[in-house]
């Protein structure tokens, strides 16, 4: 029993996950670090995009706005936290546990500010689209059509620019990279902009066919880390289709397991690749 | 002001369970566990649903420890040999589902419902005077216990101080050891009078409290045994390089993997106090949240010390008192603006203590290699 409505609301969550998972992949790769507090950032994106929008600002200008303010925000822990402590030689461990302190500092933050009660962005009612039994949403379509776009960006970028090839450079080994004249600190900025940009789209895409919520990011942290391992880490191609794969599995499971299970879905697939393939589909 | 006193002991003594089992794992064995409240809901949900089944509460209680363990080794088994950031994500996930479990399968755990009225210990006791008597005599039993402790513990920095005088690092100052002694001395004897008063006039948290400080002593004496052995010893080398430790032909998984299931256990106990506390467990009660205020207390107290554990729990919970009490005077803050407040300062406690302090209060900071 095969379900169209399922399949086509799996790509749209995939299509968000995607982004997210890329942004974390990309600096699980380079820079070395198990943000866990990525989710938080994503939720970040999704409320500076909420508030641009709800102060009069359409809501394609919003996203941009809260992109800016989530790389912002992003440089700012790099400059604080991330560079000092890897100047340090700091433990992985060490950093994973201060980005556990992180993501409850920006939870709580939004949740001080803002309150729990769900957000809603101010939209234009649009009909769904109707084809036969099939009923799209609009903004579902949206969502998909702006992760196309972002990826096909973002595959230009690292293929064919001086900045792709230095971060492919960097995530493959850091210390060849800079004896052969690469910049490192440049592309450590680099990939915080880009991560910044697509987890910020991502929040916001989610704010666009669910709601803005405190939780939203956490929820979503293990479903990220679940496509970024499918994929291998530090590979942004296995963490798109890795996180296609786990949002398309995850709406088909609804049928057999309830919808209460879905992280349950995410979890198996992680704990399954882990056994049969710890670097991932598509890491050597 | 007795009564709440005794709930605080309490929840220091069932924290200090739960904190001591996180260090083994993590202070000890540098496991990075991010899913500690699955083995507390595990522990928990078993005793409570077992012994209102009618089995006898210790038996109860001894499954919820062994499921307790039983799921460390389920999740050992699958990630201890991989990297060490893999556990961390599969823990979190495990104890995100386990919640989930706990609030829909309402066939077993009655859901967001929540279990009520289940068997608790020494609920119908009513002691007559030597009994009373007789508890207060384990109680101070246990305050001379501890008393003993610390003076060990300062006898033990006093002798490390003088041996490396003159040396390149700073030894801890008299002054400072003397400050320890009577802070530790104060909370024993707040404890101990605060209890007394609380047995001769005896109520069911009276009884617990009771229960809870056995337990944690038998705990950390045992542990304190553990760690200073030739095993705890091994987990060490472990967790500053695992290299070394396979190359001396240690079998590091399985090391690993009885720290992992040995702190797993404790956790599961610490849960079946944690539900005869609360006497009412909701899966709401079983947050991930738990999981970081614990890491809080570890990283706090110090990783890898077991006194710096329970100093953890106890400052966090001073933490948690002072702020419930004066926060609302300050005006600041609606009441669920001052839960969210509460949070993020601790996460910013977590943040700037790795930054800055990385070894805690007490850890020793030659002994833990916290880089490359």
């Amino acid at each position: 029993m095969f379900d169209l409505q399922l399949l086509f609301n799996g790509i749209a969550i995939g299509s968000i996950l995607a982004l997210a998972a890329i942004g974390l992949t990309l600096t699980y790769g380079i820079l070395n670090l198990s943000n866990f507090a990525h989710g938080d950032f994503m939720t970040l994106g999704a409320y500076l995009t909420w508030l641009a929008n709800t102060s009069g600002l359409n809501i394609w200008l919003s996203m941009i706005l809260g992109a800016i303010g989530t790389i912002i925000a992003m440089l700012i822990s790099e400059y604080l936290l991330w560079k000092p402590m890897r100047d340090r030689r700091a433990s992985d461990t060490t950093l994973i546990i201060i980005s556990i302190g992180l993501a409850l500092f920006i939870r709580n933050g939004i949740l001080l500010l803002y309150g729990g009660s769900n957000k809603l962005y101010q939209l234009p009612v649009v009909r769904a689209l109707e084809f036969g039994d099939l009923r799209i949403a609009y903004y579902r379509l949206i969502v998909i059509g702006l992760a196309i776009a972002a990826i096909t960006a973002l595959h230009l970028i690292l293929q064919n620019t001086k900045i792709g090839k230095a971060m492919r450079a960097v995530a493959d080994n850091i210390d060849l990279a800079r004896v052969s004249g690469i910049n490192v600190d440049q592309i450590v900025l680099w990939t915080w902009i880009i991560t910044g940009t697509l987890t910020a789209f991502a929040g916001g895409m989610y704010g666009l066919i669910v709601v803005v919520h405190p939780n939203m990011g956490w929820f979503l942290i293990l479903p990220m880390f679940a496509s970024v391992i499918l994929g291998g880490i530090g590979n942004p191609y296995g963490a798109i289709a890795g996180a296609f794969v786990i949002g398309i599995v995850q709406e088909l499971s609804v049928p057999l397991l309830g919808s209460e299970y879905k992280l349950g879905v995410a979890l198996a697939i992680m704990v399954a690749i882990l056994l049969v393939r710890p670097q991932g589909l598509f890491n050597k | 002001m007795v009564g709440y006193l005794v709930f605080l002991t309490i929840y220091v003594g069932l924290y200090s369970l739960f904190a001591l089992g996180l260090n083994l794992q993590w202070g000890y064995a540098g496991l990075i566990n991010f899913g500690h409240v699955a083995f507390m809901t595990v522990g928990a949900y078993t005793t409570v649903l077992l012994s209102s089944q009618g089995v006898p509460l210790i038996l109860a209680i001894i499954a919820g420890i062994a499921i307790a363990a039983l799921l460390g080794l389920l999740i050992g088994m699958s990630t201890l040999r991989l990297r060490e950031d893999y556990l961390a994500i599969v823990t979190i996930g495990v104890s995100e589902l386990l919640r989930l479990i706990a609030l829909n399968e309402e066939w077993l755990t009655k859901g967001s419902f929540g279990i009520q009225r289940f068997p608790l210990p020494l609920d119908r006791f009513e002691p007559n005077l030597v009994q009373e008597y007789l508890l207060i005599g384990v109680l101070t039993l246990l305050a001379i216990f501890a008393a003993w402790q610390l003076g060990q513990g300062l006898r033990s920095q006093y002798r490390e101080g003088k041996s490396i005088q003159g040396k390149s690092y700073q030894p801890t100052k008299i002054l400072s050891l003397i400050i320890w002694g009577i802070l530790g001395l104060g909370i024993i004897l707040t404890v101990y009078i605060n209890g007394c008063a609380a047995l001769l006039d005896y109520n069911y948290k009276a009884g617990l409290m009771l229960l809870v400080l056995i337990a944690l002593a038998v705990v950390y004496w045992g542990l304190e045994l553990l760690v200073k052995s030739p095993w705890g010893r091994v987990l060490k080398a472990i967790r500053e390089d695992e290299e070394i430790a396979r190359a001396l032909g240690k079998n590091v998984f399985w090391y690993k993997l009885q720290a992992f299931m040995l702190g797993g256990a404790i956790a599961g106990l610490a849960g079946a106090f944690y539900a005869w506390q609360l006497t009412t467990i909701y899966p709401s009660n079983f947050q991930t949240l738990i999981t970081f205020n614990v890491w809080t207390m570890v990283v706090l107290g110090g990783a890898g010390n077991n006194p710096g554990a329970i100093l953890g729990a106890i400052v966090f919970w001073a933490y948690d008192a002072l702020t419930r009490f004066y926060l609302p005077k300050l005006g600041w803050f609606s009441s669920s603006e001052e839960g969210a407040f509460r949070v993020m300062v601790i996460g910013l406690i977590l943040m700037v203590l790795m930054v800055w302090r990385p070894q805690g209060i007490l850890g020793k900071k030659e002994e833990l290699t916290l880089g490359k």
